[in-house]
């Protein structure tokens, strides 16, 4: 029993950081109508960046989000008026296919500037746990993912409750009336993506402490959270949530009671079995096209 | 200024033979007799091993041009199939034995049982859950090759059995055996264009909510056209690992395989039948290339996703259809554009007999609508609303803009669920069943702003539809025979059938609506919804279709016509059906209708102009 209660809060803590990192996956799909597949490599990206910036001063990785999300902000706004901007209203497909051509270009940086061997970022408690009664919980994980729910609801708040927020949720439902309105609806995308990667460059730097990481583990992180935004409704904010603390908890159970050469191939299955079920994930609806009138 | 060679190429116009078919096709043949006689002429193992590899990524890019280029729908997972196909020789062939003539095939069979599995999965939603799916598969085979160590020997790998021929002609059998495969793979992605199944995955990549109203079954074509992308490519993959004699997960399940894929259908021109080859035989060099001169790994990375992202970004339509634009542009330039002179010349309208007498109207009831309703959040566009239309009658479906006149053809046809009430057609129940599965029952349905195929000729768009899903329907020539010749006698009767090979894109918007017409003519259905026929088309071509409305219906069909120009619609119909704020408000013959005192107030009176709009929460 105490096993099982102790796997599952560490399921939910490891689905808090994926929840964080699906989320801007999920926001920039749902505003934009693309599937950032660079995501893994900006999430990944931002783990070096606090592994550099933790080696030359000894910055606490997790306070490394203050660097690391504004950084990403501006990465991810350079990067969407270089590139995505030109095929913003372009076919679906060519999104796909260019944000993959970018997560290949940044693996190759990567690879140039770091080297391509795993690295850690070993915080002072990297080795410590918290215990509570008979439960044995790393300190890491639970700064890890408490940091990363806190930077979620601010995500949340930052959403429902500020003008940009507004303007986002407005251009995501329906781009000529917000254009309408007044809402620059280029603008807003432009902010968007910056947000999606900056929360990606807040959630890398949770990442750097609870797992090791080189420039190829983006493929990893791309699937698993690809993974988690089909599973709970593409799109949704808490539908990625949702997914997110699901295959968490699915990971976690499955190191434990299976194997943990198991644990990255059973959330995949889980992904497939859901979506025989439900073809439009947990809280996804089939999206209302606009049909022509 | 330009220089004076670059004033000369810019003035060079390309004399006939460039862009002949006899010089495209004169290139391949010299292309395909080199790649042929390679091996005889040169025993240069670097260069064999380079098109050995060359000829494993065009299978692998041929066939994803069937689900990519001709449905629409990426998949990233294409390398997944070599690996499949590649895991499959080794594991049988360790296990069991046997002969590499059963185990290619047998390779083939399973990359294309895996693809329907995932296809069942991932292609009954629209969109971006398919390429998804297609990464998160690729990466599950490979952690399922590392982790079952009873079957696949785990990271270590599987080693093959050695080839026993004579080391003299070591390369030869997997060479031929790729080019041949190569060659059936080009045959059938070639047979797949000409076919109304081709017609259908091209009309799911051009518009997949229209695709099902002509009677497209658009999940089994797509799953149909995802196993065609990788039976061969499975294939490919067997002999691949027979040809390495070694398979290991990271390389068989290597991301960089699809990324190769992708990058040759992506370079050489999605969509188009040589594109995808020419693509591998560019890409693989430029591997080599990046791997022995600009150190591999990272130089790599940045090679191919700095030009898939340049592609995309610049050239998005890939070689192929570029250089023959080109040629086109360069060919035309100084005279008018060969498709705006063809589109200068006014229709000819053929004199008709217009009979006189309309069928007669049989007394039975072809559609009824009961009791129907359709919301968007607190707006009540469709409100227990329920009307007949008789067999063999021209009804018309009239009311005040917002009435919701499309939204009950969309009801109709099934390109919207309801939310309450019943949809029957020629006596069975159709308000549950799918928008295609009306369309074989006889309900054929024009839209309001034209939605023909715009990629698509018009031949092309008029032989897409499917009248009953048959096999042998999905096989059947499209380009010609019986289907294109009927889909001729249509454009005929329209005016059209000069406008053939005129892709849709460049026809106006009323020559559009004639082609939408006979497009949905191809359905041979019993009711014809008609979505404002006559709006925004001039005076001439107004009388020629409310002219082929009456022949029509002097065959035989039925027709519902929403239509806000009253004498027209007044002039032809009988009975009239009025809508008004969702519900029945009136209905009767043209004359009843226009005496009607609640017709009247909404459409002249002040009801709906000032009364403000009743919207419930």
């Amino acid at each position: 029993m105490t096993e099982f209660v102790q796997t599952l809060i560490l399921g939910l803590l490891v689905g808090g950081v994926y929840a964080l990192l699906a989320s801007g996956l999920t926001l920039i799909f749902g505003v934009m109508n693309v599937i950032n597949i660079a995501h893994g490599a900006f999430l990944i990206l931002a783990a070096f960046i606090t592994y550099s910036i933790w080696r030359a001063i000894g910055l606490d990785p997790l306070a490394g989000i203050l660097i690391t999300t504004p950084v990403m902000f501006v990465f991810g706004w350079v990067v969407y008026n270089l590139t995505l901007r030109r095929i913003r209203t372009g076919p679906a497909a060519a999104t796909v296919l260019l944000t993959f051509g970018l997560a290949l270009v940044v693996e190759g940086l990567m690879g140039i500037i770091w080297g391509n061997t795993a690295h850690a970022v070993t915080a002072p408690y990297f080795n410590e746990s918290f215990h509570i009664g008979s439960l044995f919980l790393p300190k890491a994980q639970v700064y890890g993912g408490v940091l990363a729910l806190v930077v979620l609801a601010v995500l949340w708040i930052v959403l429902t409750q500020s003008w940009l927020g507004r303007a986002i949720r407005a251009a995501a439902v329906n781009p000529q009336g917000a254009a309408l309105v007044g809402v620059n609806v280029s603008a807003v995308s432009a902010a968007t993506f910056a947000v999606g990667v900056a929360s990606a460059g807040a959630g890398g730097s949770i990442a750097s402490v609870l797992y090791t990481f080189l420039p190829g583990s983006h493929y990893v992180w791309i699937s698993r959270l690809l993974g988690i935004i089909v599973l709970g409704g593409m799109g949704s904010l808490p539908g990625a949530l949702i997914g997110a603390l699901t295959l968490g908890i699915a990971e976690t159970m499955t190191v434990t009671y299976i194997s943990p050469s198991w644990a990255t191939a059973v959330p995949y299955a889980l992904v497939f079995v859901v979506l025989l079920v439900r073809p439009y994930g947990i809280l996804g609806t089939r999206l209302r096209e606009d049909v022509v009138t | 200024m330009l220089s004076a060679p670059a004033a000369a190429w810019s003035s060079w116009t390309p004399p006939e033979w460039v862009s002949s078919r006899r010089l495209r096709y004169g290139l391949i043949g010299a292309a395909a007799l080199f790649i042929a006689a390679y091996p005889l002429l040169s025993d240069d193992r670097y260069y064999q091993n380079m098109i050995i590899l060359s000829l494993v990524f065009a299978i692998g890019a041929t066939g994803l041009n069937i689900i990519t280029g001709y449905g629409g729908y990426v998949s990233l997972g294409q390398g997944a199939f070599i690996g499949l196909g590649g895991y499959t020789a080794a594991i049988l062939s360790t296990k069991v034995g046997g002969n590499p003539f059963v185990w290619v095939p047998v390779a083939g069979v399973v990359a294309g049982l895996f693809a329907a599995a995932l296809g069942v999965i991932a292609m009954r939603a629209r969109g971006h859950t398919f390429v998804i799916l297609t990464i998160v598969f690729l990466f599950l085979l490979q952690i399922v090759a590392i982790n079952w160590r009873e079957l696949t020997n785990g990271t270590a790998g599987l080693t093959m059995p050695l080839p026993r021929w004579s080391p003299d002609i070591a390369n030869w059998p997997f060479y031929y055996a790729l080019l041949g495969l190569l060659v059936v793979s080009i045959a059938m992605s070639w047979w797949i264009r000409r076919t109304k199944f081709g017609m259908g995955l091209v009309s799911i990549r051009e518009d997949e909510d229209k695709a099902e109203t002509v009677g497209i079954n658009t999940p089994v074509y797509k799953i149909l056209g995802f196993v065609a992308s990788t039976v061969f490519v499975g294939m490919a993959g067997a002999v691949y690992g027979y040809y390495l004699s070694f398979v290991d997960p990271l390389g068989m399940f290597n991301i960089l395989l699809s990324v190769q894929i992708i990058l040759s259908v992506l370079l050489g021109g999605r969509g188009t039948l040589w594109g995808p080859v020419l693509g591998a035989f560019i890409v693989e060099p430029l591997n080599e290339f990046a791997n022995n001169s600009l150190g591999g790994g990272n130089a790599r990375l940045l090679v191919f996703g700095g030009l898939m992202a340049l592609v995309v970004l610049f050239m998005p339509r890939g070689i192929v259809p570029a250089i023959s634009e080109f040629l086109e542009r360069r060919r035309t330039r100084g005279r008018a554009g060969l498709v705006g002179e063809r589109l200068g010349a006014p229709i000819e309208l053929k004199e008709r007999e217009v009979p006189t007498a309309p069928a007669a109207v049989s007394g039975q009831t072809l559609l009824e609508v009961k009791n129907v309703a359709k919301r968007f959040g607190g707006l009540r566009a469709v409100d227990s609303c329920g009307f007949a239309v008789p067999e063999g009658s021209i009804t018309a479906l009239i009311g005040p803009n917002g009435s919701g006149k499309t939204t009950l053809f969309n009801l109709i046809d099934g390109t919207m669920p309801l939310d309450s009430g019943e949809v029957w057609f020629d006596g069975r129940r159709i308000d549950r069943q799918r928008p295609w599965n009306r369309a074989h029952a006889g309900v054929g349905r024009t839209f309001q702003i034209t939605r023909l195929f715009k990629e698509m000729t018009v031949l092309e768009n008029v032989v897409a539809p499917i009248r009953e899903f048959r096999l042998r329907q999905l096989n059947a020539d499209a380009v010609s025979g019986p289907e294109a010749e009927r889909a001729e006698e249509l454009l005929e009767f329209v005016g059209m059938l000069k406008y053939r090979d005129v892709p849709a894109s460049a026809l106006s918007y009323g020559q559009q609506k004639l082609v939408e017409l006979a497009q949905v003519l191809m359905l041979d259905p019993k009711l014809i919804l008609l979505d404002e026929p006559a709006g925004g088309i001039n005076p001439t071509l107004i009388e020629r279709m409310g002219d082929m409305i009456r022949e029509l219906n002097s065959r035989g069909k039925t027709f519902l016509i929403v239509e806000h120009n009253m004498p027209f619609v007044l002039g032809l119909c009988d009975p009239v059906r009025v809508l008004g704020r969702g519900k029945l408000m009136a209905q009767g013959t043209p004359e009843e209708v226009q005496r009607d005192p609640r017709v009247l107030d909404a459409y002249l009176g002040d009801d709906f102009a000032v009364e403000p709009q009743v919207v419930e929460a």
